[in-house]
């Protein structure tokens, strides 16, 4: 049978809207699935205003036998076979003769029972059950109440439509009744219509000017674009998350495009793209990479006949565009480098001091990270760049566009004529904006961005404020991620504990926390960036924690472990390996041993594993000391075979004393020696996943 | 049209919608949201409705009359309703069709824009309202206000009037608006907003405001110990106004920013339970 639910809403946001489809549709399939409702085609569809299921569902649960054990047979008979009371009190209480009862077998023992046929529920008995759960149990990043109602929710719902095969399934949400009604665009068709199935429901929709799809919109946004820019031979600038949200606004896209004076052509592309996009949330024409005088904005309507939204939009993106320019030419006026005193005036962070002193605290922790990074040969501008990345901050044009931090910074910079190392350093150091993001492209960039991101964490954790927490209101993720992201695609090799001591150094008296304190809370944190980043290269968990198991204090070589042990899963000799470190884990647990006297072998194939592990570091040092962890992991597979033979022919735990710490001693530099590489002992192998 | 017809239309509409029409109030606020006929009648149980016109004084937006735009005070009609209703999107379109707008030839959004008053502690869910791209409105279900969460919720619409008058007239300057039929904004504003602009950004003697803000907070505790919440708020609304015109002046440093913030919060936060208190007359007397 068809089933349609539609809950309608005030304009809800496109984050929320696609938490809730998500949610919603696997929160209704585990249900259904539990309630042994066989479940097909299940679909959502949504707009602003709606969120939408639609699925195709067995009318009811299947009728069944269902066993009911009893007490334990010894209880319900007596020696002669007759029933006991237990029996009989068992029998009544389900309503079926004494006779009716079976003897059962349990993995406690035979027990009485008795087979009842059970009715299966009626489909929309059920859904009218776990619809209302399923709804109220949304969870949203910022929920609000309305009314004198106590739902939270994203927005206000105002109203239910809930179908199964045409009739409608009853049930209540904080006062509101479940029907078979909707409406039509809010503005165009707000009349109440009555819908019997979802094809009906789709059709009524668009008659009134509702698309339900948000791909139908997204398709219908970008085919009337083309037909506008063609002509011209221009094309619209991709920006696919505004096309997102545009796509969630309207119920109706229709395309409108407009033009500003030539004039503000002289602004500099990014801010032109900057206020049309955040201001009015306009695309931007180009033709050849070359900006044009347009813009493309998509309305919630079906028609512009009498170009009024055109008019309107031009109106008020020219006021903007004056403003931009206001604001660009005032800026160029007091000058960047100049404005650099200002910064004493913009707080950093409450107990942190100001901007001024972030960007002191920047050049140092600059220089030290030039100091160790080979590729880095431009310290002077560097440091140039450290003292005036954040100048931006107190710019007209970043305060009424924020989003442009950074790219301000190097535009100004740029029109006062300085270096271009300082020019892309300052443009790229807020970057990468996410884990899909690109580092900067400099490596000057990198490095400050680098240094600006280790600053503001260590100082927000030096203050106290916990890292863990499923919000980040002071970016402390996003920066740890970048931190990571950026060591990775720039193959940085940087002892992470000693940067972070000198960026709290840096700080001087102005962190609450201790030192010791900071590094130990912030290992673990940057562990959980790098291990998220390396999930998203789809290695597996377990070997993840075995790279990072070896040690994180040089990032990209965790990094590099990973990749490494991933890349040599399938091998025929990683897993025998694993087993055998494991084995060789388990023998030294709780033992301690001194250091390994040669003189105090006595078997050969002791003495063999020594020399064998003795060469086999040898050839590793060196692949390690270059970040080769793929010849160093295969290198360290040697070791598999001989270790084999040692355990075959050697009795570890010898009678002797000298003997048996003399062989723990051999293992336990052999473990050391594996631990360079990965803790095997944390990969999962067959027959023990299920355990896990 | 002229924009004080527009104000008329939303008396009509509002108050034909059971809205007590109030008095603009006499303290500087920096919006209609922080004058008492919102910020008292969103706290507590008792529901209410009501609508006024607030000249609201921003003086950092002050452009010595030469920006056709910004202006460092500007017009706000605010309409509270509390329990919000259930079709107030739809009251609120009609109250844009009663303006004489005909939205069949325009696209009108309600676009995600959560509001946040940090000095008075309140926030709400909502959007800004925008016209053909013009942000006209802002539209908001209060959470919280005080501190303190509210309940019921009520609807808070903010129209920007000047704006809203720029739409009706097609007007890019807000200087060539018709106050009256006779009688133009330019008229009424311009030396005003000179003066002003003058006054907020290179007369205003610091010392004296510091003084002055120091005078209102120390009276604002008495009135709160006092357990008198209403004109203990006038204190705190000086106090932030008060702040306001130090910023202007760019008399403000880092650390005092935040410092004269949390005072008014805190201050402000002591009078929303004062005056929620059980034992309070306020609510009562209000």
């Amino acid at each position: 049978m068809e089933f349609l639910l539609e809950i309608n809403v005030e304009e809800m946001p496109l984050a929320h809207v696609r938490t809730a489809l998500s949610d919603m549709s696997e929160k209704l399939a585990k249900e259904l699935a539990a309630a042994r409702i066989p479940c097909e085609g299940l679909r959502s569809y949504s707009t602003t205003r709606r969120l939408i299921l639609t699925a195709d569902l067995a009318p009811g649960q299947a009728d069944r036998d269902e066993l009911i054990t009893g007490p334990p047979k010894a209880a319900a008979f007596s020696a002669d076979g007759a029933p006991t009371p237990a029996a009989l009190g068992f029998a009544r209480s389900k309503g079926v003769d004494v006779s009716a009862l079976q003897v059962v077998q349990t993995e406690k023992g035979e027990y009485i029972g008795v087979r009842k046929a059970v009715k299966g529920r009626a489909t929309t008995d059920l859904l009218a059950k776990i619809l209302p759960g399923l709804i109220t149990q949304l969870s949203f990043p910022k929920m609000m109440r309305w009314g004198t109602g106590t739902l939270r929710f994203s927005r206000p719902i105002r109203g239910l439509l809930c179908l199964l095969g045409g009739e409608i399934v009853p049930f209540a949400l904080d006062g509101l009744a479940s029907g078979n009604r909707t409406t039509g665009h809010k503005l165009h068709a707000p009349e109440t219509i009555e819908v019997r199935s979802f094809a009906d429901y789709k059709t009524l929709l668009q008659e009134r000017h509702v698309l339900i799809d948000a791909e139908e919109r997204k398709a219908s946004i970008l085919a009337q674009i083309s037909a506008l820019v063609a002509p011209l031979k221009a094309e619209m600038y991709p920006d696919p998350a505004l096309l997102d949200k545009l796509a969630n606004d309207v119920e109706a896209p229709f395309v409108v495009m407009g033009g500003f004076p030539d004039s503000f052509l002289q602004l500099p592309l990014e801010v032109l793209s900057t206020a049309m996009r955040e201001g009015q949330k306009l695309f931007s024409v180009v033709k050849g990479g070359k900006q044009l005088p347009l813009f493309l904005g998509v309305a919630d309507v079906t028609a512009d006949t009498r170009g009024f939204i055109r008019t309107g939009h031009e109106r008020v993106l020219k006021a903007r565009l004056a403003d931009a320019r206001f604001f660009w030419e005032q800026d160029l006026k007091s000058g960047f480098q100049k404005s650099a005193p200002r910064l004493k005036q913009v707080l950093f962070q409450e107990k942190l001091g100001s901007y001024d002193d972030k960007a002191k605290r920047l050049e140092k922790l600059a220089a030290y990270l030039c100091g160790k990074i080979e590729t880095c040969k431009k310290a002077a501008e560097l440091s140039q760049a450290a003292s005036l990345c954040k100048v931006d901050l107190v710019t007209d044009m970043v305060r009424e566009f924020p989003s442009l931090q950074g790219t301000m910074g190097g535009l100004y910079a740029k029109a006062e004529g300085l270096p271009q190392p300082v020019v892309r350093a300052i443009a790229e150091h807020y970057l990468p904006a996410g884990a899909d993001d690109a580092s900067p492209a400099s490596i000057e960039g990198a490095i400050l961005s680098l240094a600006d991101k280790i600053d503001s964490i260590v100082g927000v954790v030096g203050t106290g404020v916990q890292t863990s927490g499923s919000s980040d209101p002071f970016g402390l993720r996003r920066n740890a991620q970048g931190v990571c992201k950026i060591i990775l695609d720039k193959k940085f090799d940087l002892p992470l504990d000693r940067l972070l001591e000198k960026a709290v150094s840096f700080y001087g008296d102005k962190l609450k926390l201790p030192k010791a304190e900071i590094l130990d809370r912030l290992r673990e944190f940057f562990a959980g960036r790098l291990r998220y980043l390396l999930d998203r290269e789809g290695i597996r968990y377990d070997l993840i924690n075995a790279a990072l198991g070896a040690g994180l204090d040089n990032i990209h070589h965790a990094a590099l472990r990973a990749r490494a042990l991933d890349a040599l899963k399938n091998g025929p000799q990683f897993e025998p390996l694993i087993l055998m470190a494991k084995r060789v884990n388990n023998i030294l647990a709780g033992q301690t041993a001194p250091a390994v006297n040669p003189a105090h072998f006595v078997e050969k194939a002791e003495r063999e594993l020594y020399a064998t592990s003795g060469i086999i570091n040898d050839n590793v040092a060196p692949m390690i000391a270059k970040g080769d962890f793929l010849q160093a992991q295969k290198i360290i597979f040697r070791l598999q075979p001989v270790l084999n033979a040692f355990f075959e022919k050697v009795m570890v735990m010898a009678e002797e004393t000298k003997l048996r710490k003399n062989r723990l001693a051999l293992l336990q530099s052999i473990r050391k020696a594996m631990l360079q590489i990965a803790d095997y002992g944390q990969v999962v192998v067959e027959g023990e996943k299920g355990s896990r | 049209m002229s924009l004080q017809r527009l104000i008329l239309n939303l008396h009509h509409f509002w108050a034909d919608q059971g809205c007590y029409l109030a008095p603009t109030y006499d303290v500087e606020v920096g919006a209609g949201t922080m004058t008492p006929d919102t910020f008292f009648r969103v706290l507590g149980p008792r529901h209410w409705r009501t609508a006024y016109v607030q000249p609201s004084r921003r003086p950092t937006d002050g452009r010595y009359g030469e920006n056709p735009n910004r202006v460092q005070k500007h017009h706000q009609y605010q309409v509270i309703i509390k329990p919000s209703p259930a079709d107030i999107q739809r009251v609120y379109i009609e109250s844009l069709r009663a303006c004489g707008i005909d939205l069949r030839d325009h696209d009108l959004r309600f676009d995600e824009d959560d509001w946040e008053s940090p000095t008075i502690g309140a926030w709400g869910v909502g959007w800004q309202v925008m016209l053909d791209g013009l942000e006209i409105s802002q539209f908001t279900y209060f959470q919280q206000a005080g501190g303190l969460e509210v309940s019921p919720i009520p609807v808070e619409i903010t129209y920007g009037l000047e704006r809203l008058e720029m739409f009706i007239e097609g007007q890019d300057d807000m200087y060539n608006l018709q106050w009256s039929d006779d009688v133009t904004y330019r008229d009424l504003r311009l030396a005003e907003e000179r003066q002003f602009s003058e006054y907020n950004f290179n007369k205003a003697t610091v010392k004296s405001l510091r003084e002055q803000f120091a005078l209102a907070e120390k009276e604002a505790q008495m009135l709160v110990e006092s357990r008198l919440p209403l004109p203990a708020y006038d204190q705190c609304l000086k106090c932030s106004h008060l702040f306001n015109l130090l910023d202007a002046r760019g008399a403000i440093s880092v650390t005092e920013r935040v410092k004269m913030i949390a005072q008014i919060r805190t201050l402000v936060a002591q009078v929303a339970r004062v005056f929620t208190a059980p034992e309070s007359p306020a609510e009562g007397a209000a």
